[in-house]
């Protein structure tokens, strides 16, 4: 029962602080927080195999000591490392090293959790050897509990309060294992741990978000101040009223008219939602995305991504008679409209009007209406998002996702997105190829059914799912012309039309765009471009990562190393975690183990290296992988955190319970780990399709076809790993040792490393490199046997 | 025996972890002394610094208007960032100066007072005073300096250091600059300092006919390009204007 307490503690926790780093940063931390983890885990390892005497003799009374440290380690490691993590600033992490020092420290606290959490674990496994199979699943079940409690929890408690609440579990885990209750030294311990839990508990925690989100920028604001705000796994929603806030993106500069401050504004984890409006602004006429209203008349429109609903009040206008808005986070646009005492967006009801609470892609999948207008949120961060949503799935945005949206137009139907100007253009270049690449594979000229307008900084995609006729081009002129927005694509267009209001910085904008119609020059530019504008796909959806590594070089020297937003950090910040994850494994558990005799000789047996070592990277492949796959299935990182790594970890734990008797038939490492291996390769091929076909129902459906894809990997990757501990731990308990570190330090690469190969090859690779690691493994078990 | 040699491995491993521990708490006394600001100012009133600044940061990378490269030379910079910074006051980066607010890295202020191209008679507004600092340029070529701030701390302690560095023709209202300065319109020059996601229609009712106004995009550490707005003849055009201008690299086929 501890076992399963402080199994379950330590994944609660580490869903918490990636929730928290998404909070206070941004999303990609939440790697930086697996590898410290693992760190933690693979430490103790270390720790273990110095120290194993010493430990196992004094078992008794250090179990609930060091129980009763990771409890309150757990409580205090917001308060001590807050503040390095809010003055973290990401945009100096390449020029000033003291930043990623920074980032290093305020993440020690939490290295000390996992280690004084890890290390009872790993002792108990040592201790009791003999039981390691039930062990290992009773910790690997309560990971898994660990993840859906967290998420759960999520629900309705603060992320700040959480860590807190959390650190009961490893306390009352100490006081189940407290057997020498007399020790002074164990009540002492878990008497200052449960002060310092409820003391923490009870202080209520602040912190303060990054410098660079939208909530700070907004409540500088004089007089502005946060009227409501609720937790939520998805993130926290805040409700910030802001006098004198006033927004009209697009807006056309011959709008001569008051623009009306906004009511309020919604921000989640402190990122832009959405506007809350008293009265209906007028001015959306005179923005670009009014142009699909002018050149036709559009009854069924499909706001995707909807937000707090403020673009439902141009469909309204223009007459639409049905408006469906699509929006995944609920509890963000009730709260923009509850907040206000409203019920709903929809003001006037007269017509067919729904709100759905879904992923957009799933809508996409599962109806079968056709629109005549589906309209998509402004792509990328006012003025360049320099590389912080690098790492953000962003699978609206994809070619897949353009295909659906291309099918569920009317014949007259037009899709429309947006994306703010960024210099140089990566944003608008990106989407103008996806665009090209989905209409040429549904077989239409793109040239006959695109339109592009700029305004001083919006640029607006417009794909009509028939050719566009002579008298709408017409009207795309008028509408341009009245509110002096510039054509950029439109079939019949003159060179000197593209740039009569709005001139840009880049000479070469304009040749690059059309050399994106030419298959063959598209791809040279696709090449010879200093970014990366490749359309991106469902199995390697960054849509905001720019970074080519060959460019860095060149970018550095003409901007100068000071001009970072050039550079797309949030990428290198994941470069620059998993560097120095990797070089903290090798120095917290592969150095201080050759204390204990190098790897090779006969302590150690070579094949021992190679197959734990095969093991943590294919397992931490297959994890990570997962997390990004199931992003799109159950709509939120969180949750695809939350189910991936629980899910996993409580089928494995199955494996790990099996293992014994698959052990006890005869069958050896080798066929185990090849079976996984051959598993894995095959899902590579197979996992997308189902994940797709399954996607369009409900979510206990969903769920459903979520398990049966998950458990037989899940329980066949757990029964390597307890197998070949439990051979080796019988020859020698230092070469388990050993094997442990090996096995944790690979973790902790692959964590990262898993990240930067999905980034630049995608998941399907991932997969693959996990498959070929376990039969790595296999070939390894092989070896063992040989004479 | 083998209890023995796990006793000699803890104390030797015991030895390396005190040397491993005074080496980190070594390294990092070093660099918080390294990073703490300095509490002593160069004697020389930074006149040096304000030179190096003009030739290495504006001249060489291609600001020319000989009026802003005067003003630049002339303006005490360190007077308007806070205390703690002043070390680093001439150097090419943006620094904070509280809410969330910053001034701007010297290049950038060339940068956007050379485009606006100001005569001596020429009025300008500024909406987002900051620290005061790209006032006093403009109050270098101009006698007719109108600055509005929303945020009231920043406002008045901008007022101060104007003063305060000799700057007394400088108009400052603390204010919601969305609105402009209707009574002192039309002028002939706006800047805006901070990056909106749409250009008030007031001020450019408030631009004279001819007039310019410029506008940094980007978040307030890393302006990524300046846009120029001018007003002629019942049009209003944009020109979007790169601090560095970008080149793509072509690779050879």
């Amino acid at each position: 029962m501890a076992l399963v307490l402080i199994s379950a503690a330590l994944i609660g926790f580490q869903l918490e602080q990636m929730q928290l780093l998404a909070m206070i940063q941004w999303h990609h931390f939440a790697y930086l927080v697996i590898s410290v983890a693992l760190l933690g885990f693979g430490a103790s390892g270390t720790c273990i195999a110095l120290f194993r005497p010493f430990l196992l003799r004094n078992l008794d009374w250090l179990l609930p000591v060091l129980l009763f440290v990771c409890a309150l380690l757990m409580a205090c490691a917001l308060p001590f490392s807050k503040g390095m993590i809010e003055t973290f600033d990401i945009f100096f992490v390449v020029v000033e090293p003291v930043q990623s020092i920074s980032l290093l420290l305020s993440q020690a606290i939490y290295l000390l959790v996992f280690f004084f959490g890890a290390l009872p674990i790993g002792l108990v496994f040592i201790a009791h050897s003999h039981r390691i199979n039930s062990l290992y699943s009773a910790n690997l079940v309560g990971s898994g509990l660990g993840g859906v409690g967290a998420v759960f929890f999520m629900g309705f408690l603060w992320p700040l309060d959480l860590p807190a609440v959390t650190a009961f579990l490893p306390w009352a885990a100490g006081c189940l294992v407290a057997t020498e209750v007399r020790r002074i030294l164990v009540c002492s311990t878990g008497l200052l741990s449960l002060v310092g839990i409820v003391v923490l508990l009870v202080q209520p925690q602040q912190t303060r978000f990054s410098e660079y989100k939208d909530i700070r920028r907004i409540l500088d604001i004089p007089g502005a101040a946060i009227v409501a705000a609720q937790p939520d796994p998805q993130g926290q929603v805040h409700l910030v009223r802001a006098p004198t806030l006033r927004y009209a993106p697009g807006l056309s500069l011959t709008y001569t008219k008051e623009i009306p401050e906004v009511s309020g504004v919604v921000l989640i984890n402190g990122d832009w939602f959405g506007v809350v409006n008293d009265a209906p602004p007028r001015f959306y006429q005179a923005t670009t995305t009014a142009l699909p209203y002018a050149i036709s008349m559009r009854e069924r429109v499909l706001l995707l991504q909807a937000g707090t609903g403020a673009e439902i009040t141009l469909a309204q206008e223009k007459g639409a008679t049905t408006i469906t808005a699509v929006e995944p986070h609920q509890k963000a646009a009730r709260l923009s409209w509850s907040g206000f005492g409203l019920n709903s967006p929809f003001t006037n009801q007269e017509h067919q009007q729904e709100y759905v609470f879904v992923q957009p892609r799933t809508w996409l999948a599962r109806n079968q209406t056709k629109y005549d207008l589906i309209t998509l949120p402004v792509v990328g961060r006012f003025g360049g998002g320099s590389g912080v949503m690098a790492l953000q799935e962003q699978y609206l945005l994809t070619k897949e996702a353009i295909t659906e949206m291309w099918h569920s137009l009317s014949v007259k139907g037009v899709l429309q997105i947006s994306t703010w100007v960024d210099t140089p253009s990566r944003n608008t270049l990106r989407l103008a190829a996806t665009i090209r690449e989905v209409l040429e594979e549904q077989g239409v000229n793109p040239a006959l059914h695109t339109v592009a307008l700029r305004s001083w900084n919006l640029v607006t995609f417009i794909v009509k799912r028939s050719k566009l006729t002579s008298g709408e081009i017409e009207q795309v002129r008028v509408f341009c012309n009245d509110l002096q927005f510039d054509p950029i694509l439109l079939p019949g267009l003159q060179t000197e039309e593209r740039q009569r209001y709005h001139t840009i910085a880049d000479p070469d904008f304009f040749s690059n765009l059309d050399m994106l119609s030419s298959p063959s020059l598209r791809q040279i530019l696709y090449a010879g471009y200093a970014y990366d504008i490749q359309p991106t796909s469902d199995g390697r959806p960054f849509f905001s990562q720019f970074l080519r590594w060959q460019s860095l070089p060149d970018l550095t020297r003409l901007f100068g190393e000071r001009s970072v937003s050039f550079l797309e950090l949030g990428y290198l910040v994941v470069l620059v975690s998993f560097l120095q994850a990797t070089v903290a494994a090798i120095v917290l558990i592969l150095l201080p183990l050759l204390h204990v005799g190098r790897p090779g000789d006969r302590r150690l047996q070579g094949w021992a290296v190679l197959y734990f070592g095969a093991l943590g990277l294919g397992y931490m492949f297959f994890e990570i992988m997962l997390i990004y796959k199931l992003t799109l299935f159950f709509g939120h990182p969180l949750y695809a955190a939350a189910a991936g790594i629980s899910s996993l970890l409580i089928f494995s734990g199955v494996g790990s319970r099996l293992s014994s008797w698959v052990s006890s038939q005869g069958v050896g490492l080798a066929p185990i780990a090849l079976v996984a291996g051959i598993l894995l390769l095959l899902y590579s091929r197979i996992l997308s399709p189902i994940l797709s076909w399954a996607m369009v129902g409900s979510a206990v459906w969903k769920s459903i076809v979520f398990l049966l894809v998950i458990t037989p990997p899940g329980i066949i990757m757990g029964m390597p790993f307890p197998l070949g501990l439990a051979q080796l731990a019988g020859q020698s308990k230092r070469q388990a040792a050993w094997a442990w570190g090996i096995n944790g330090c690979s973790s902790v690469v692959s964590a990262g490393l898993a990240t930067i190969v999905a980034v630049e090859f995608g998941f399907s690779v991932v997969l693959v490199m996990a498959g070929c690691a376990y039969v790595l493994a296999a070939v390894a078990a092989l070896l063992k046997s040989q004479p | 025996m083998n209890a023995g040699i796990d006793l000699l491995n803890v104390l030797k491993s015991r030895a390396v972890t005190v040397a491993f521990l005074w080496a980190v708490a070594a390294v990092v006394f070093t660099l918080i002394a390294e990073i703490s600001p300095c509490r002593s100012e160069p004697a020389n009133g930074f006149e040096q610094e304000r030179r190096h600044m003009v030739t290495t940061q504006l001249r060489e990378r291609g600001v020319e208007d000989v009026a802003t490269l005067r003003a630049m030379a002339t303006v005490p910079r360190h007077l308007f960032v806070p205390d703690s910074l002043q070390r680093s006051a001439y150097a090419d980066t943006p620094l904070p100066i509280g809410h969330g607010q910053t001034i701007s890295q010297p290049y950038i202020v060339a940068y956007m007072t050379a485009m606006l191209a100001l005569e001596p008679h020429h009025k300008v507004l500024e909406i987002g005073t900051g620290s005061g600092y790209q006032a006093a340029v403009l109050a270098e070529l101009t006698d007719h300096v109108y600055t509005m701030e929303i945020i009231p701390e920043l406002a008045t302690s901008a007022d101060n250091r104007l003063k305060a560095a000799g700057y007394t023709s400088v108009q400052l209202r603390q204010g919601d600059g969305y609105n402009g300065w209707p009574s002192a319109a039309p002028f002939d020059a706006v800047i805006v300092t901070a990056a909106a996601e749409f250009i008030p229609p007031p001020l450019l009712k408030q631009l004279r006919e001819g007039g310019r106004m410029i506008i940094p995009v980007g978040s307030p550490f890393f302006v990524q390009h300046l846009m120029l707005v001018e007003k002629k003849n019942d049009e209003i055009t944009t020109r979007s204007l790169m601090p560095v201008r970008f080149v793509p690299f072509r690779r050879k086929e």
